[in-house]
């Protein structure tokens, strides 16, 4: 690898110091290529840059482009229902998001590989102290009525999302974060976003990693499921709650012209029916299969399963505040009984990353690699045991609810417990009972004294650090409570170098091991599958579909 | 349904339930249908030290393996022996549909009892009710009911007592119309018994018949009940190796070929209601002639 | 009627208090555990659903009254269009299953009481039974294994495209309907057999053949339509259990008819729909069975033949 400093020195100027530490970091050698990409990403570095820097660097900026689909034709796809009205405000399921990522674009695209990639926003940067960010938008950008987007619209978007009255699901992405207000226009294709405290990774909650953050015209229509303004490269042909959508090519579309003429959505309730419907030849794809599910395709020639890494994972918990888990050393011994490997090949068909008992999986660029990775130890967790108090085992009931491959994952724990005499009884109910009203006293997630609750994707591992596991945190089933975690997080949320993040996810990693109020034992893919030969189509793990270089 | 009381001491009028149970024998329907259903009550008693493999115990390793030598019907997404899980499978339904099955011939018998002897208002009140009960769908009833009450096998036992009650209360009803004019009721009145002595110790045992045909026959539909409720997932709960469950948990595999994981289940259910079906039809055929 | 009316209006009561009693709050369910609380208590107000239970239930039964089944609390829009094309296709489908039963139902029983006693009859007895108790599912996923996958004959999901033809239609729910034949073919065979058992032993019967009608005229003319009497009266009673049935064939089947809309609603606590599902199988029931009894007092031959001779 060959160092080239004067091509180098031309890059890093007009760089702010944040932005140099980063390149810094990648010259020493602290970051590979790919995390220096991802988090340049996210300070707003441009691609073209990026790649300068790297070649700069010695590393060559691989070619990434997929070959050319064919255009036209209609891509027929099948999804989960939605369970509620498909409004950007208010959508809180995977099924409504889909439906949305149609139509709709966010300013910053949360890609596969967890970099933050311009979308309707064209750059970003933050300011020194990460507090504010400056997002310059796209200037051919035409909403589907024909109104050109600018700053008002977007301005308007996000405080529509941040303003309480308006009852938006992505407050809890931005309580504490951005408030009603914070976003301001500076001239008509440039927007500030003035946040309640410094954020290093504020671009990834307006990308696709926000359900709600599509950008909408400043006149929110009254009834959006009908019209379904929005900027794709898509545009609502009929909408037919409970059965399925149509779109057809946005002529007007910014972005490279979309390929297909026409998108077809059809919604089903399960999962098994869409593996009949593609088998059937009935549709091309299928936006999302659980593992458990995808099985019965996993070997089958005529279909291409994309499989995409993600963070989402079966949280398992344990109340840290009462027996028979008050005592860390049970927690632990709980954790080492899991065969960790042999579980992400059987359950998860080998789907699935290995686990570290913190939300840091293995792909998110600040998590710290070397922490040492827990392994099954029956024996070590036979002393343990011992040592607090109670070696012959104990009863107690794991609750949890009946989603995905939970309750098997819940029958694996309950075998592997059972070497260290942990008689573990099951109780698995139905989603919506197990969560009851998600508030404390009042719900079996938060108040049993053992569960496994499921997490979505989310590109940054903010959210799972904070309300699972800070101190009165909102989804703080485990009860955990403990200071020096909350300002280790407090600092890692702040900080905007990559380093400095890293070297704080290493404190945070290794005093979530020594406590273990959470078991994260893998985070499963997220799969799509399609028709063999099917080019361009693009799943995020959120749940977005993007259809616009597909071709069947 | 071996252990429902048999009317000892008060013998019908007619004929003796010891030459009910001779003609029973001879009956081919009775005899192949009690032969299916104490196989899987046998299963359901003795299954767990019988398996050749623990029907809990994952091996990951090991997973969706088509029947073979070593695993007859294959293993399932864990791993587990379907084989062993079948024949455990049957465990959890034999308990649930039986007692379910007893409450409601209790509540029915009662209830028919009392609108039989009394007739009338009583009689006329309780037939409307009974009429607005069987309004709807059992599985639609159970599924408002499991939703409001939250999922439990209690609930599952309350929604299908309640459920059939009626249904046996008709026919009880019925047989008790044919019996009051009968001169050992008539009789029994003039000693002055007391109410609850006549309908239970005079009445009961001479439309013993019916009750046990009916019962039968509800005991089949139970199991239909709660297979179907566990299909839906507000039966019995996991980890059960339960039949429905079992084909509810696996019946997305189908598709992958991996049929194994849910034909057995399917077979044995089908297997058990129609064994259930075939002791009524043979009781039914015996004791009408 | 009256007796029909009330039976509805306690079902309504039945319905809705069941209905208030699930768990849960509605906006929690709709909005998902991870949902910020705020946006939670925004949608319950404006749904209604924080109002006492007494002004829930009389604004309903007032809309109901009315015509106005409500608005959907998952949809966010009017019931009645969900409620009428589940109808419609529930309807659909269990037409196709009554076609294929009903014939050969009578046929089966027709057969079964002219070989009265012999084997054939016994055969038809045991296999028809035993057909009806065999749970829904069972069949469905034995059918979708044979017929569906292994021969490939008949798609698996019931679900048709967009515009697609009744044949096309047709096609997809032969396989669907045949779990609701297994399951009726069993009591219409039996209800046919004893109507027309009874048909045969009566004296018009013998007059006529004595008057010297042939054999199969005789029972074309006289017999089989006092068989298809009984048979009336079980499909109208079995209506109501079919819909029963329709809920888990909709399930497996993927398809948009009554049963999963009831189901689908109970899982989300959509209680507006929940409620108006249930209240259309209340009063099909009613229905069904008012017009079962007209059909029934057409056809008795007692009046029929008392007025002719």
């Amino acid at each position: 690898m060959t160092i080239n400093h004067r091509l180098l020195d031309i890059l890093r100027r007009g760089r702010s110091p944040h932005e140099n530490h980063l390149i810094d970091g990648l010259v020493r050698g602290a970051f590979s290529r790919r995390e220096f990409l991802r988090y340049g990403s996210v300070l707003g570095l441009s691609a073209p840059l990026l790649g300068g820097i790297t070649s700069a660097v010695g590393f060559g900026l691989a070619p990434s482009m997929a070959r050319a689909g064919t255009p036209g034709g209609t891509i027929r796809y099948g999804q989960i229902v939605p369970a509620a009205a498909v409004n950007p405000v208010t959508v809180a399921d995977g099924g409504g998001l889909t439906v949305l990522s149609q139509f709709g674009e966010t300013l910053v695209f949360s890609a596969p590989d967890l970099s933050a990639q311009p979308l309707l926003a064209e750059s970003w940067a933050p300011n020194a102290d990460g507090t504010v960010w400056t997002f310059k938008l796209r200037q051919n950008v035409k909403f589907h009525n024909g109104k050109v987007m600018t700053a008002d619209d977007v301005v308007a978007t996000f405080d529509r999302l941040s303003d309480p009255e308006m009852g938006s699901n992505a407050l809890s992405v931005f309580t504490g974060v951005l408030s009603k207000g914070g976003t301001r226009k500076v001239d008509d294709y440039t927007v500030e976003f003035h946040l309640d405290a410094a954020n290093g990774s504020f671009p990834y909650a307006v990308s696709t990693d926000n359900y709600n953050s599509i950008i909408i015209p400043a006149e929110f229509p009254e009834d959006f499921e009908a019209t379904m303004v929005g900027t794709g490269p898509f545009k609502l042909e009929k909408y037919t709650p409970k059965v399925g959508a149509s779109f057809v090519r946005n002529t007007d579309y910014w972005g490279p012209a979309p390929l297909p003429d026409r998108v077809e959505a059809t919604f089903y309730g399960d999962y098994q029916p869409q593996i009949l419907a593609l088998q059937g030849g009935a549709i091309d794809v299928i936006q999302q299969l659980p593992v458990l599910q995808a099985v019965a395709l996993l070997n089958d020639p005529n279909f291409t399963i994309i499989s995409t890494p993600s963070s989402a994972h079966q949280q398992v918990h344990m109340r840290t505040d009462m027996d028979p888990f008050k005592d860390k050393r049970v927690r632990q011994a709980v954790a080492l009984t899991l065969d960790r490997p042999k579980i992400i090949a059987g359950l998860m068909r080998g789907k699935a990353q290995i686990g570290n008992d913190s939300p840091f999986m293995p792909a998110f660029p600040s998590t710290n690699p070397s922490v040492p990775q827990r392994q099954q130890d029956i024996a070590q967790a036979k002393q343990l045991m011992e040592a607090a108090g109670v070696g012959a085992g104990f009863q107690t009931t794991l609750t949890t609810e009946k989603y995905l491959e939970i309750p098997d994952y819940a029958v694996l724990i309950q075998n592997a417990v059972k070497e260290i005499g942990i008689d573990l009884q099951l109780n698995i109910m139905d989603q919506g009972t197990y969560y009851g009203d998600a508030v404390f006293g009042k719900s079996p997630w938060l108040d049993s004294s053992m569960g496994i609750s499921d997490y979505g994707h989310r590109g940054v591992p903010n959210l799972f650090l904070q309300a699972p596991l800070m101190s009165g945190g909102p989804w703080n089933s485990a009860h955990f409570n403990n200071a020096e975690y909350d300002a280790l997080v407090k600092g890692f949320v702040a900080s905007l170098d990559l380093e400095s993040q890293r070297a704080t996810a290493g404190q945070i990693q290794t005093l979530l091991l020594d406590e273990t109020p959470l078991i994260q034992a893998y985070f499963y893919d997220f799969l799509t599958v399609t028709k063999a030969g099917a080019t361009g189509v693009v799943p995020t793990a959120m749940g977005h579909l993007m259809l616009g270089q597909a071709s069947l | 349904m071996t252990d429902l009381p048999t009317p000892v001491e008060a013998a019908a009028p007619e004929h003796g339930w010891r030459d009910d149970l001779r003609r029973l024998r001879g009956s081919v329907s009775f005899v192949v249908g009690a032969v299916i259903v104490l196989f899987w009550v046998g299963c359901a008693v003795f299954g767990q030290s019988l398996v050749p493999f623990d029907p809990f115990a994952d091996d990951l390793m090991n997973s969706l393996m088509p029947p073979s030598s070593e695993h007859w019907f294959g293993t399932d997404q864990l791993g587990r022996d379907v084989f062993s899980r079948v024949i455990v499978g049957a465990r959890d339904i034999l308990t649930v549909a039986p007692i379910a099955t007893l409450l409601s011939t209790i509540l029915g018998t009662a209830l028919g009892l009392t609108m039989g002897y009394f007739g009338g208002l009583i009689d006329e009140v309780s037939s409307r009710l009974v009429d607005a009960v069987l309004a709807l769908p059992t599985v639609i009833v159970a599924l408002l009911a499991l939703t409001a009450l939250g999922t439990s096998t209690f609930t599952v036992l309350v929604v299908i007592a309640f459920s059939f009650a009626p249904i046996i209360a008709r026919t009880v009803r019925s047989a008790v119309l044919s019996e009051v004019s009968l001169d050992y009721v008539a009789a029994a009145e003039l000693r002055r018994e007391n109410t609850l002595y006549i309908l239970f110790i005079e009445i009961l045992p001479n439309v013993m018949p019916p009750i046990l045909v009916e019962t039968t026959v509800r005991l089949g539909y139970a199991i239909f009940t709660v297979a179907t409720l566990s299909f839906i997932g507000f039966g019995i709960q996991p980890p059960s190796p339960d039949w429905g469950l079992s084909i509810s948990a696996n019946y997305g595999l189908i598709g992958g070929g991996f049929w194994w994981a849910v034909l057995f289940d399917c077979l044995a259910i089908a297997s058990l209601v129609v064994g259930i079906n075939l002791v009524a039809d043979g009781m039914e055929s015996t004791l009408n002639d | 009627m009256m007796l029909a009316l009330l039976t509805l209006w306690l079902l309504s009561v039945l319905i809705f208090l069941g209905g208030h009693l699930l768990p849960g709050n509605v906006g929690r369910a709709m909005l998902g555990p991870l949902a910020d609380q705020a946006a939670v208590d925004v949608l319950n107000h404006e749904m209604g659903t924080d109002r006492p239970l007494l002004v829930q239930y009389l604004d309903w039964i007032a809309g109901f009254l009315t015509g106005d089944l409500g608005q959907s609390y998952a949809y966010r829009s009017p019931v009645a269009p969900f409620l009428m094309t589940a109808l419609l296709n529930s309807a659909k489908l269990a037409a196709v299953a009554f076609v294929l039963v009903v014939p050969l139902g009578i046929l089966g029983g027709v057969v079964a009481a002219l070989y009265r006693g012999r084997a054939a009859d016994r055969i038809l007895s045991v296999v028809g039974l035993s057909a009806t108790v065999v749970p829904e599912f069972v069949s469905g996923i034995v059918l979708i294994l044979i017929f569906g996958i292994w021969l490939r004959w008949f798609p698996i999901s019931a679900t048709w495209v967009d515009g697609a033809g009744p044949l096309t239609q047709l096609y997809h729910l032969i396989l669907p309907a045949i779990p609701l034949v297994l399951i009726l073919f069993g009591y219409i065979a039996r209800m046919a057999r004893a109507g027309m058992i009874e048909a045969l032993d009566a004296d018009y019967t013998r007059t006529a053949v004595l008057k010297g009608l042939s054999y199969p005229k005789v029972i074309w003319r006289h017999v089989l339509r006092n068989a298809l009497l009984p048979t009336i009266s079980v499909i109208a009673t079995q209506t109501v259990y079919l819909i029963g049935g329709l809920v888990v064939i909709e399930i497996l089947f993927h398809y948009q008819g009554i049963g999963s809309l009831i189901y689908t609603a109970a899982k989300k606590k959509d209680f507006p729909m929940l409620q108006a599902g249930v209240m259309s199988i209340g009063a099909l029931f009613a229905l069904t069975t008012f017009l079962a009894d007209l059909l029934y007092a057409r056809l008795n031959p007692r009046i029929r033949f008392g007025g002719r001779e």
